[in-house]
């Protein structure tokens, strides 16, 4: 019995999801729909993503609840892998192959052979690429090369639900610009729905506005990123400002509405400013640097690391 | 996008197209599952192996002994009691477990292809890895002796017997240690246990307690079919039951291994 009563424009329902290994959650009553698109899954390392992943691809089954993968349970269901591929945050790639001996095998596990296979695999490594590379063995990849290869081994058989943990996590600057536009092309141009993950909130903002946000095995936040900042704006925000002739400036802000309080550090060179709406703080902090002719140095939040911003949303 | 299948038809009610993706997938792996065994650090333990029973064989051979008789125990002691389930252990314990522990078994997971099928596509390389190892080693084995004596007649007559024993104790064995490289999570500790305490000491006791090793019944069926040497004079089980006994633990942890896979949690 594999069926499920999954809504129809819906890729993914999890209902009241539990997942536990001996003392450890993983999960807790996680409950999430994930529609068709590009959607991100944020949260910070052992927030419970992969749990998650683990439990849609049916590499683990859920203790307590429910989860339906394109209308399927995924539990000892592989009819269902025809339909879904597979980039996984870890090393996975069989060092002593080359990039076209994996693509073969995971085409040959998924019944494809001959002429057919041999063009799907040059048409994935253009795709991503990787073409140059084909032929390499992947034990000498960089680690970009090794999110590519991976990323066609999601798509060699191509799946309509592409799966992608953590496709950023350790590559330079011109590698995850690349990544993230080939995310958001393969919804556009291919058509796949894709689930991306990260733990950085700016990079998944680069690929789709549709995010959910888990924290601590449980579904904080879902819907649009527009919706989830302004949950985050009713919060403040602790924004460092540091430079010469801050005093000036901090006694400004202490006028304004959306400021709830400015504390100078504790060698007077920079002051930490709590702010209520950060976009009418940005909006008018040149103004105010100008008015007071002191000079900014350096600013940064104290927030963005996505734990932060967790804090706010589930009120610790 | 588009969608890949195979043309669907039947024969006889079943499922044709399910039945050639789940044996393209079997096929696959096995050859991916051959390659890694052939060309690891496991294929310099065979050449050490070979070595040292050609060397052995080599001196026992240029000895004024019995050729026939000395030769049969040679391959009897060194072959098929030391090193069958030696090698079988070496390669066979740490193949699934390994892919495990490193999560390239994820590739074999997420494909559709249903875990307990995915598990023949690693007993197959398994077995034929380790019976083509046992096959060049014996083959070697025989050769540095009896090319001292004479290699025709009732001494290759012999050498195809021992050929078929370990053919059929790397069967056996094969399933044996990939099963517990499922089952344990240190199956190595297993396989010291298994090769060295129990097929070296216990199935070599003498009395009912030796039929509790798969050694017993390979030297069973062994007994019937050489006539030289300690194993043709051995207190046998029967031909029979030994075969069964055989063919039944290899079904057995066949069976349970790939029973053990499919309910596998892949954390």
């Amino acid at each position: 019995m594999t069926e499920s009563a999954g809504g129809a424009d819906c890729v993914i329902v999890g209902e009241a999801l539990g997942k536990w290994y001996g003392e450890v959650i993983g999960l807790n009553n996680f409950n999430l729909e994930i529609k068709h698109g590009v959607t991100g899954v944020v949260g910070p390392n052992g927030s419970g993503k992969s749990t998650f992943f683990k439990l849609v691809l049916g590499l683990i089954k859920p203790n307590t609840g429910t989860i339906s993968v394109l209308g399927q349970i995924p539990w000892r269901n592989s009819k269902l892998h025809s339909e879904i591929g597979f980039c996984p945050d870890y090393e996975s790639l069989p060092a002593d192959s080359t990039g076209r001996q994996f693509l073969s095998l995971i085409g040959h596990l998924h019944a494809m052979e001959g002429a057919a296979l041999s063009k799907r695999i040059e048409e994935t490594a253009k795709l991503v690429e990787m073409t140059h590379a084909l032929d390499r063995r992947t034990g000498g990849y960089s680690k970009g090369m090794k999110q590519r290869m991976k990323i066609a081994g999601a798509l060699i058989h191509d799946p309509q639900l592409v799966i992608l943990d953590e496709p950023l996590s350790g590559t330079d600057p011109i590698v995850r610009k690349d990544l993230i536009d080939l995310t958001k092309r393969l919804n556009k141009e291919q058509g796949h729905d894709v689930i991306v993950s990260s733990h950085v909130l700016f990079e998944i903002e680069r690929m789709t506005h549709n995010v959910a946000l888990i924290y601590k095995g449980r579904t904080v936040a879902s819907g649009d990123i527009s919706e989830i900042r302004a949950l985050i704006d009713k919060h403040p925000h602790n924004i460092v400002i540091e430079g010469d002739g801050i005093s000036s400036l901090a006694k400004a802000l202490l006028d304004k509405d959306y400021i709830v309080s400015v504390a100078f550090n504790v060698d007077r060179s920079g002051i930490t400013v709590q702010v209520l709406q950060p976009d009418d703080f940005f909006n008018e902090l040149p103004a105010l640097v100008g008015q007071t002719n002191c000079s900014v140095i350096s600013m940064y939040s104290l927030d963005d690391n996505l734990e932060a911003i967790f804090k706010y949303l589930v009120g610790r | 996008m588009t969608t890949w299948r195979l043309s669907s038809n039947t024969l006889w009610g079943a499922d044709l197209t399910n039945l050639k993706k789940t044996a393209n997938g079997i096929y696959a792996l096995t050859l991916h599952s051959l390659r890694g065994l052939l060309f690891s650090r496991k294929a310099v333990i065979t050449v050490l192996v070979l070595l040292f029973v050609t060397a052995v064989m080599a001196y026992a051979g240029g000895q004024d002994v019995d050729a026939l008789a000395e030769g049969a125990n040679m391959m009897d002691v060194l072959i098929l009691f030391f090193f069958m389930p030696v090698m079988a252990m070496i390669f066979g314990s740490s193949l699934i477990r390994d892919e495990i522990d490193n999560k390239s078994i994820t590739h074999v997971a997420t494909a559709p292809l249903d875990r307990s099928f995915a598990y023949i596509g690693y007993y197959l390389p398994l077995s034929l890895a380790v019976s083509g190892s046992m096959v060049i080693i014996t083959t070697a084995g025989f050769l540095s002796f009896f090319l001292q004596h004479d290699v025709s007649g009732d001494a290759l007559e012999m050498y195809f017997e021992f050929i078929a024993l370990v053919v059929l104790g790397s069967i056996v064995y094969s399933s044996l240690f990939l099963a517990a490289s499922v089952l344990f999570t240190k199956p190595v500790f297993f396989g010291l246990f298994y090769a060295f305490i129990w097929e070296g000491f216990i199935g070599s006791i003498p009395g009912a307690i030796q039929k509790a090793s798969i050694k017993h019944y390979l030297r069973s069926m062994g007994s019937e079919w050489v006539d030289h040497g300690s194993i043709s004079t051995f207190d046998a089980s029967s031909f029979g039951g030994s075969v069964a006994v055989i063919v039944g633990l290899t079904l057995s942890c066949l069976v349970l291994g790939a029973y053990l896979l499919r309910e596998k949690e892949l954390s």
